[in-house]
């Protein structure tokens, strides 16, 4: 145990004599600190977003309430905060938030229009992408890795002192194995401590901090060790530095591409725009049908509401919720066909990170912070039984079966997020 | 299968070394004695380079076997090189670390654990200037980073030296002191073997010659006692080579 200290002790005091080691080293430690950096104040910011979305809800929710006294108008002009908010691991792995929208406010009206909304919003900035820890880690630190440790022999063989070394040293496991295990060790160390910090900062628990150190540390490994066994096998550096350079785009970036074109290729859907189109238009086309057209509709899916009747000629908010429920029922089909391709090609992505470590980490990791496609599909739903519970509570009130009385108002449901470990109840009112 | 010879420091036996399928060392054979010192000497391409990496493990000999302190190389390779103390031609060591940085990394490297006051010694031993002993490699002349690694080799008290153009970037004065310093190694009983395309210096330090023709030995010339090898014979061998 001294013997291999004092071998750790010598090489890491010898790293330290190396200029070009300690640039790389701080590099990797400065881009790790960027991203958690960058990661904690986007979740800051989403967290405060979320904060003052909740005020103006529930103010907005409040004059409404003060201003109009029926249920039709009630349930039109009352906005319902929806929400997922980022877990605390979330500042390590944005994932798909920046895909997915985590925030909603709804009304009574269709839903799937509401949903699928923002599917044109914001494609186009979703491109750019974050640059997150988990970003950082799968597909930058292999570069830091490779630049650290392809020359590790071939360095020493180039300059002529490789003959020497060996035939010094007591075994070849204190020369390259300490030396392997100090750098190894030192990157890890840059690129994981500003993880820690983030990790201390939002309270991140042990069990995911460690998971994610597991994961982290064995996918560094993993490159480390494909860098080394090739820098033994080949004498020239350079040489070595372009296969795994090579191997670093492929792995990192051409098998994702690839991965991720044959799967849109692959799996059909219709798009949110397509779902958000044919909702409108039933809503749009039900004020020029026959009201029993529409009545028939929604009483075949609410038959607790069949004998409800069309209070005269003008406008009617029985007559107008009806047809909303309609217009999402006509969409139905094309929403259920939505997700589950949605659903296939996460389960697809799933098998091609079986080829591309790089993807598999980043996948790991947001399942870990919750920020993943399951994620965005469970604050979907999340939002769909809001509005199933929203439309439930109104309905007796619009198809005349109870009496509405404001005070009862206090007990319409509340959204609860439950994208992540933190349950929260929105109630402000 | 007895692998323990104990006759020589050094012996290689009927060697055959092959490197990318050609021949480089064909049916070498020769002794190192305990206290001798032997030259290898051969031109370019003669396999002398070759034979002390093989001696060192780093080649694989395609038939026969060599021994260095009763040990066949390949069946020991980590006491070889504790047996053994290895000067390379080029003595590229690390030139961003001083002298005194340099052996310290190699000795640890080793295990070895030296006193500043040894370290002094052995850098006063092969006369390199004090001044020099804590700058950086990168300053040195190629004379005196040779002394450095000369030095090392010292410190390592090793039974077994094996040089490789030892006195290679030295000035006339060095070399004489060089030639001292090995022959005080020898009469302390350390066994050296060094290579070397000099038949002058090799005949000033050598007990015994063996001349390396093509990977073969061709011939070995003795010292005569208390005496030096005949250096016009040696030449005049060395230079049939330049006639083939």
């Amino acid at each position: 145990m001294t013997y291999l200290l004092k071998q750790l002790g010598r090489e890491w005091r010898f790293m330290l004599r190396q200029r070009y080691v300690l640039i790389l080293l701080l590099c990797s430690f400065l881009v790790s600190g960027f991203a958690v950096f960058t990661g904690l104040a986007e979740v800051a910011q989403q967290q405060q977003t979320i904060e003052r979305l909740k005020l103006a809800d529930a103010k907005d929710r409040l004059e409404a309430q003060a201003k109009y006294n029926d249920p039709g108008s009630l349930a039109y002009y009352s906005f319902h905060l929806t929400y997922s908010e980022p877990s605390n691991l979330a500042f390590a792995a944005l994932g798909e938030r920046d895909v997915y929208p985590w925030k909603h406010r709804v009304r009574m009206l269709a839903l799937e229009g509401q949903i699928y909304e923002s599917d044109s919003q914001n494609a186009e900035l979703a491109q750019a992408g974050k640059i997150d820890f988990v970003f950082v880690i799968s597909a930058l630190a292999p570069l830091f890795i490779i630049l650290l440790f392809h020359d590790l022999i071939a360095s020493e063989r180039s300059s002529g002192r490789h003959d020497l070394l060996v035939s010094t040293a007591k075994s070849k496991y204190a020369l390259w194995g300490s030396r392997g295990i100090v750098r190894f060790v030192a990157v890890v160390l840059c690129l994981m401590v500003p993880f820690y910090l983030g990790a201390m900062i939002s309270s991140t628990g042990f069990l995911t901090t460690l998971l994610v150190s597991i994961w982290c540390i064995a996918y560094l490994a993993f490159w480390t060790v494909l860098s080394l066994w090739l820098g033994k096998k080949l004498a020239s550096a350079p040489r070595i530095a372009s296969i795994l350079i090579a191997c670093w785009v492929l792995l990192a970036f051409v098998l994702p591409i690839l991965s991720d074109l044959l799967i849109n290729h692959s799996v059909h859907s219709a798009k949110g725009g397509d779902i958000l189109l044919t909702q409108r238009e039933t809503v749009n086309d039900a004020w020029d049908l026959p009201v029993s057209t529409t009545m028939d509709a929604f009483a075949a899916t609410h038959p607790q509401y069949a004998d409800y009747s069309y209070q005269g000629e003008g406008f009617d908010w029985g007559w107008y919720y009806a047809f909303q429920q309609v217009g999402d029922q006509a969409s139905t089909d094309m929403s259920n066909d939505y997700r589950a391709a949605a659903a296939k090609k996460y389960t697809l992505a799933g098998y091609a990170t079986l080829l591309s470590p790089p993807l598999l980490l980043q996948r790991k990791i947001n399942r870990l912070a919750n920020t993943d496609a399951l994620a965005a599909f469970e604050y979907e739903q999340d939002i769909r039984d809001f509005h199933k519970a929203l439309r439930m509570a109104y309905y007796p009130w619009l198809f005349g079966q109870k009496k509405f009385d404001k005070t009862q108002l206090t007990s319409l449901p509340q959204f609860e997020d439950s994208t992540h470990n933190y349950k929260k109840v929105q109630n402000e009112q | 299968m007895n692998n323990k010879k104990t006759q020589f420091a050094i012996e290689a036996n009927s060697l055959h070394v092959d490197i990318k399928n050609a021949p480089i060392l064909r049916n070498l054979s020769f002794q190192v004695a305990e206290g001798e010192i032997y030259a290898l000497l051969g031109g370019n391409g003669a396999g002398k380079s070759t034979t002390l990496k093989t001696l060192l493990g780093f080649n694989q000999p395609s038939s026969g076997k060599v021994f260095i302190a009763g040990q066949e190389v390949y069946s020991a390779l980590d006491f070889i090189r504790r047996k053994t103390a290895y000067l390379p031609e080029s003595a590229t060591l690390y030139p961003h670390l001083s002298a005194y940085e340099n052996v310290q990394y190699f000795l640890s490297l080793a295990d070895i654990k030296k006193s500043e006051d040894e370290l002094n010694q052995a850098f006063q031993r092969v006369s390199l200037q004090e001044s020099a002993w804590h700058r950086q490699l990168q300053t040195y002349s190629k004379g005196m980073r040779q002394k450095t690694a000369i030095a090392l080799a010292l410190l390592r008290e090793a039974p077994i030296f094996l040089l490789d153009e030892p006195t290679s970037g030295l000035d006339p004065v060095a070399i004489d002191e060089f030639n001292q310093l090995v022959r005080e190694l020898a009469s302390s009983g350390a066994s050296i073997l060094m290579v070397t395309h000099d038949v002058y210096g090799a005949c000033q330090v050598a007990d015994r010659i063996g001349l390396l023709r093509n990977g073969e030995l061709v011939g070995e010339y003795d010292a005569p006692e208390n005496g030096r090898i005949d250096t016009e014979q040696v030449h005049a061998a060395f230079a049939q080579r330049k006639a083939l």
